[in-house]
């Protein structure tokens, strides 16, 4: 490598947030070469980074990319969230393939000084008497499967941590919501109409992608060595996000759900357990870390993400620069 | 701590919640449905910090559901959200809790809150005719906040509108302790302070057998 700073690595390059940490990485100072990894291209152009389309189940050929690239900080961005890109159990798969493969990979590298994870707030469970707005000191008690895939994660990258003597940060977002996110809450909440639980109608937090983004970012270039929520500030519940974007909410008790959840995937908009959680649950978590450990604020509240949400297009159609018919 | 949506009472959007779920528009539904009831007079509120969090200890009687209404009552007093202690966590009455500023009864949910600057009332364990035991680990989420805690009297009567909540200043443990003693101390010092309390505001009676139940709304000595 000939190029000044550090050189930074990132898997998951190719879905929305991790384009958006590559971008935002592109215009750091401190960071050299960048490269990345994505079973997908990249959604949007990136400019200085180097990107390899290899499969999570692919493991030779990760291992001697990231080994060839010497990273000396990775930020491992590539999970599936169930019923985002994959089904449960395949997104659980390639999640678990792909964090095995990266981050065993990276602890082989000399250079490697650093390792920021993506988790999520489902890490901390909903169970009865679980805390409301739990900060990091919280217990893990994951009761999704999703929560479980995260608190895994964390358990990779911190025992590798421990051998190779590197430090370890966690970023557990908040859904996130963005306009080419995709997003199992997200593509519920626009649906025309939204169900809710008529007896809790629990509030639940989001962050925006780009405010995760930039926590990425932040995490990596301070050299992040503990968890840290990303959340937006404020909470909304189903029934007022479903009244701001106009939809027809649908109060459920209990026995329809099943049939609801069901209707909603033949709608293209399946419900897996962590947003039923949600849904009858709520999800919140205290976010006073972002500022007080990476320097970084949301720039949206969880209310105006949810406003963007129904004004985002569903299709953006261009016309043909010349037209040849 | 992190950035919490925390607007004035009389400023609060309807249609929304905040970031521990309380919705100011239902909260205001209920003080207006309780005001039908009880005419209540906040005293020494100005004793509590103006921006900063802090653990209001109330003294309660069965059923009497005295910290939700001193909650209410302290809240209208300083303009701010106020929270209390003890919300069941389970549909739909518990979710109705939250709505109104109900925090579990956990140490470290009230940890957060009052780390987050949030005034969290909460009341002291029920009896008839003393004040009850002060949960020392609900005080102890107050000392690891450094927040301050305050003892508060309530007392109402069970055929008149008037009741009253008398907030004193913030109670100190007697010694300075290194370790749990510190916790304990003080919240034995804030049950004898809502005690005292009680005294000098002189308790209301009816002169009636009624005083000997524990039907008034909001409390009593």
């Amino acid at each position: 490598m000939v190029m000044g700073g550090k050189r930074v690595f990132v898997s998951g390059v190719g879905g929305e947030l991790g384009t958006l940490v590559a971008s935002l990485l592109e215009a750091e100072d401190w960071v050299g070469a960048l490269s990345g990894i994505d079973a997908d291209p990249p959604r949007r152009r990136i400019h200085r980074t180097t990107f390899h389309r290899i499969h999570p189940d692919e493991h030779d050929r990760i291992v001697e990319t990231v080994v060839d690239f010497d990273p000396h900080v990775l930020v491992h961005v590539g999970v599936w969230e169930p019923d985002a890109r994959a089904a449960p159990h395949l997104a659980a798969t390639l999640t678990d393939q792909a964090a095995t493969s990266i981050i065993g990979a990276a602890a082989e590298c000399a250079s490697l000084e650093h390792v920021v994870v993506r988790s999520g707030i489902e890490i901390y469970g909903r169970a009865r008497h679980s805390l409301t707005r739990p900060d990091e000191s919280a217990p893990l008690q994951p009761t999704s499967e999703w929560g479980h895939t995260v608190a895994a994660i964390e358990r990779t990258a911190a025992q590798v941590g421990r051998r190779v003597g590197v430090t370890v940060g966690a970023l557990r977002l908040a859904p996130v919501l963005g306009p080419h996110v995709p997003s199992p809450l997200g593509r519920l909440l626009r649906l025309p109409t939204v169900p809710f639980s008529v007896l809790a109608d629990p509030p639940f937090a989001v962050v925006e992608d780009r405010d995760a983004a930039r926590a990425f970012v932040a995490a990596a270039r301070v050299g992040l060595a503990e968890p840290v929520n990303v959340v937006a500030p404020g909470a909304i519940t189903a029934l007022q996000a479903a009244r701001r974007g106009r939809r027809i909410p649908v109060p459920l008790v209990g026995p329809e759900w099943r049939i609801v959840r069901t209707l909603s995937h033949l709608a293209g908009a399946p419900i897996p357990d962590h947003v039923a959680e949600t849904l009858h649950r709520g999800r919140l978590a205290d976010n006073g870390a972002m500022r007080s450990v990476l320097g970084v604020e949301p720039e949206a509240t969880t209310t105006e993400v949810i406003d963007r949400l129904y004004h985002w297009p569903s299709i953006i159609r261009q016309p043909a620069r010349v037209q040849v018919a | 701590m992190g950035r919490v949506i925390d607007l004035r009472v009389s400023d609060e959007p309807s249609g929304m919640v905040d970031d521990w779920g309380r919705d100011p528009g239902l909260v205001r539904a209920v003080m207006q449905l309780a005001r039908l009831r009880w005419d209540v007079a906040v005293g020494g509120d100005q004793r509590l910090p103006r921006r900063k969090g802090a653990l209001v200890v109330v003294n309660a009687r069965r059923f009497a559901l005295t910290p939700i209404f001193a909650a209410f009552a302290i809240s209208e007093a300083v303009d701010r959200p106020v929270r209390f202690v003890g919300r069941p966590d389970t549909a739909p009455v518990g979710a109705f809790a939250r709505r109104i500023g109900g925090l579990l009864e956990h140490p470290d949910e009230v940890r957060g809150a009052l780390a987050a600057d949030q005034l969290v009332v909460l009341g002291a364990e029920h009896s008839e005719f003393d004040v009850g035991r002060v949960d020392h680990a609900i005080v102890g989420a107050a000392v690891a906040a450094g927040v301050s805690v305050h003892p508060a009297a309530t007392t109402s009567s069970p055929l008149m509108r008037a009741a009253r909540v008398e907030i004193g200043t913030a109670s100190r443990s007697p010694r300075k302790r290194r370790g749990p003693l510190t916790e304990l101390e003080l919240a034995d010092r804030v049950r004898l302070d809502i005690a005292t309390l009680i005294d000098e505001l002189g308790e209301l009676h009816t002169g009636t057998p009624l005083d000997w139940l524990p039907i008034s709304g909001i409390g009593g000595g």
